[in-house]
């Protein structure tokens, strides 16, 4: 396969040629995640993929202490928090409801373990990636 | 005639609403809560005013919030749009009663359709075909056996207060009624305080088609032609086309000449939809039975599909109806020329269950194509926010035939770049290539059964394509990317967003 050859045609707008084919590309950076659009296609990769840094969602320290961060999957409203710091929960036990877009979004745990801290009170309005419960 | 319009609503259809004002030299006001400040459709309008705040409680479907709105900007007429409070037979008495002109049938006529047992009663009187079924007077667990007997199996029991589901359970066999109809009544006292059940016969892999109707005060009512809406996921219609690839000529005639009935039975008036389903288990088209389901007294969210096919203008239409004039056209006068599709284009993640999605549009470019109109509400750098439907746009195509259409379709979906917030394109895209779908198998209930038919595509052939653009776009440094000022930019694709008729 030959080299790309990429030509700029506007704003985030790009034609890319690679062994004789031809495609109009899109593409948005926002921080470390990297869009792109190809024919009806996206791709969402983050700029790890391509050897920069990756924002890490929990610090090293926790990490290594193995603590597993739970996080809301996009902007939403905390509805109910079940989860309380210090508690034993079980595999799939429900920690925290967020509502978003009518619907409501049961956040459950990953593994068996125990309540670290609770980042989030009900009637908040959480971003994606936000940590809600450290689980460890 | 309407001078000045309040249109109760956000998003696509406020900017649709707005657009045939425009050529009617009707001025307009939006409305808009705390989250859609600038929003697309408050630039779009005349004037705007805050009704409160994001959550749509407090604002979209806060009426004394709407009736002040009114009285502050001294308009004399009122759009529901559709959603929030366009069905809703308060909102439509109060603007009745503040002498404001409501952009839809009197609130009578809507809360007569809106109770499931009393457009059913209706519809049984006007000679139109209703699912059979009754709401047994014993409610006991005998009499409600009894009445499935009756009816046959498999049937249906259902809350005569429900809706989404709750309190319905299918019985296919007599071993299984009893324990059925406690759990439906169970669920029924729950989630609507009134167990009262009703049962009907279930219909097998049914087809949804719906006849478009307009009514006005001179005594005319008229259909406009069906759409057919069978694909659909979770009871979310996500495509709809006209004509219905399954009506033959008779079957067409037999269903609007029904839907006319019931238009005229209920006293209707402006633009309104008669849902029904098809049964065409036994065969034969022209003689295949169908049932009213339901009457939608308001503009659909495909109305898109009539007007390209008809060669109409919906909304216009609503507009002078309201203010008192004749209905703009004859049945005689209408005909359905080539065919017409739309597909929805919402923020969710196909990948992950469909869930909505919400952020930012870091990159929002409407495809120009022949015979392709796109209606959306929408600008790049805008938020979808958690507070409203996911709809970002709807796509319409328009094309001699059904194959044509598909393929215009598809094409408008592949050259339509969103990104910074995951879309189902890529999964209209896979339905809309499907065997199922071109040969119109797809019944209302097939994408729920079959989901997994659609899963993701293999994309490794596109990433090096991903990946170089990429890299230039790093090269380049944008930092404005999503903002105002870059979306403000002369470019040949950013074009204002809106109604574009082809």
């Amino acid at each position: 396969m030959s080299d790309p050859a990429v030509q700029r045609i506007g704003p985030g707008a790009y034609i890319v040629s690679i062994g004789g084919r031809r495609e109009i590309v899109h593409v948005a950076l926002d921080g470390a995640t990297q869009w792109a659009h190809v024919r009806g296609e996206v791709f969402r990769l983050t700029a790890d993929d391509h050897g920069s840094q990756r924002q890490a969602s929990t610090s090293p320290a926790a990490r290594e202490l193995g603590v597993l961060p739970i996080t809301a999957p996009m902007p939403a409203k905390v509805l109910k928090v079940m989860a309380v710091a210090g508690a034993a929960v079980k595999k799939g036990e429900t920690l925290v409801i967020l509502e978003a877009m009518k619907m409501e979004l049961p956040l459950r745990a990953s593994a068996d373990g125990v309540i670290v801290a609770v980042h989030c009170r009900e009637g908040e309005l959480v971003q994606p990636d936000a940590v809600l419960v450290e689980l460890s | 005639m309407i001078r000045r319009l309040l249109i109760a609503n956000r998003g696509e259809i406020a900017v649709r609403i707005i657009r045939a004002c425009r050529e009617l030299d009707i001025e307009t006001v939006a409305v808009y809560s705390d989250a859609d400040a600038g929003a697309a459709h408050t630039v779009a309008a005349d004037q705007a005013v805050p009704i409160g705040p994001a959550a749509a409680k407090d604002s979209y479907l806060a009426i004394p919030s709407l009736m002040s709105a009114a009285r502050a900007t001294g308009a004399d007429a009122v759009h529901p749009g559709y959603g929030f409070l366009s069905e809703n037979a308060g909102f439509a008495r109060a603007c009745e009663e503040a002498g404001l002109v409501f952009v839809g049938p009197p609130s009578a006529v809507m809360a007569r359709m809106g109770s499931k047992i009393e457009a059913r009663r209706t519809m049984e009187a006007a000679g139109v075909p209703v699912v059979p079924g009754m709401v047994p007077d014993d409610q006991t667990d005998e009499g409600i056996r009894r009445a499935i007997a009756q009816i046959g199996y498999p049937a249906l029991i259902k809350a005569t207060s429900g809706g989404g589901g709750k309190g319905m359970r299918e019985v296919t066999s007599l071993s299984e009624a009893d324990a059925s109809i406690q759990a439906a009544r169970r669920e029924a006292q729950q989630a609507f305080g009134n167990g009262t059940l009703f049962v009907e016969r279930l219909i097998h892999h049914p087809f949804h088609v719906e006849v478009q109707i307009f009514a006005d005060a001179h005594g005319h009512a008229i259909h406009v032609f069906e759409r057919e809406c069978s694909v659909q996921r979770r009871h979310q219609k996500v495509i709809e086309e006209s004509p219905s690839p399954h009506l033959t000529p008779a079957l067409r005639e037999r269903i609007t000449r029904a839907a006319v009935q019931a238009a005229i039975a209920s006293g209707y008036r402006n633009a309104g939809t008669c849902e029904f389903l098809v049964d065409l288990s036994a065969g034969d088209a022209d003689t295949a039975p169908f049932y009213f389901l339901e009457m939608n007294t308001r503009l659909q969210v495909e109305h898109a599909v009539t007007e390209l096919v008809a060669g109409v203008d919906l909304v216009r239409a609503q507009l002078l109806v309201a203010s008192g004039e004749p209905l703009p056209w004859t049945q005689a006068a209408l005909s359905q020329r080539g065919h017409a599709i739309e597909a929805r284009v919402y923020a969710e993640d196909p990948r992950q269950g469909f869930l909505p999605q919400a952020g930012r549009l870091l990159r929002y470019r409407e495809p120009r194509l022949p015979g392709v109109r796109i209606d959306s509400g929408v600008r790049e750098a805008d938020a979808i926010s958690v507070y409203y439907d996911p709809m970002i746009a709807k796509v319409i195509a328009h094309a001699e035939t059904r194959a044509l259409a598909i393929a215009r379709l598809r094409e408008a979906l592949q050259a339509f770049p969103i990104l910074g917030i995951t879309t189902n394109i890529p999964f209209l895209l896979q339905l809309l290539a499907h065997d199922r779908f071109t040969r119109a198998e797809i019944d209302t209930g097939f994408l729920d059964r079959h989901v997994d038919e659609f899963a993701p595509p293999d994309q490794t052939a596109l990433l090096p394509f991903a990946r170089a653009a990429i890299d230039a776009e790093a090269r380049q440094g944008s930092s404005t990317v999503g903002s105002r000022a870059d979306a403000g930019q002369a470019d040949p694709w950013q074009q204002l967003t809106g109604w574009r008729m082809a």
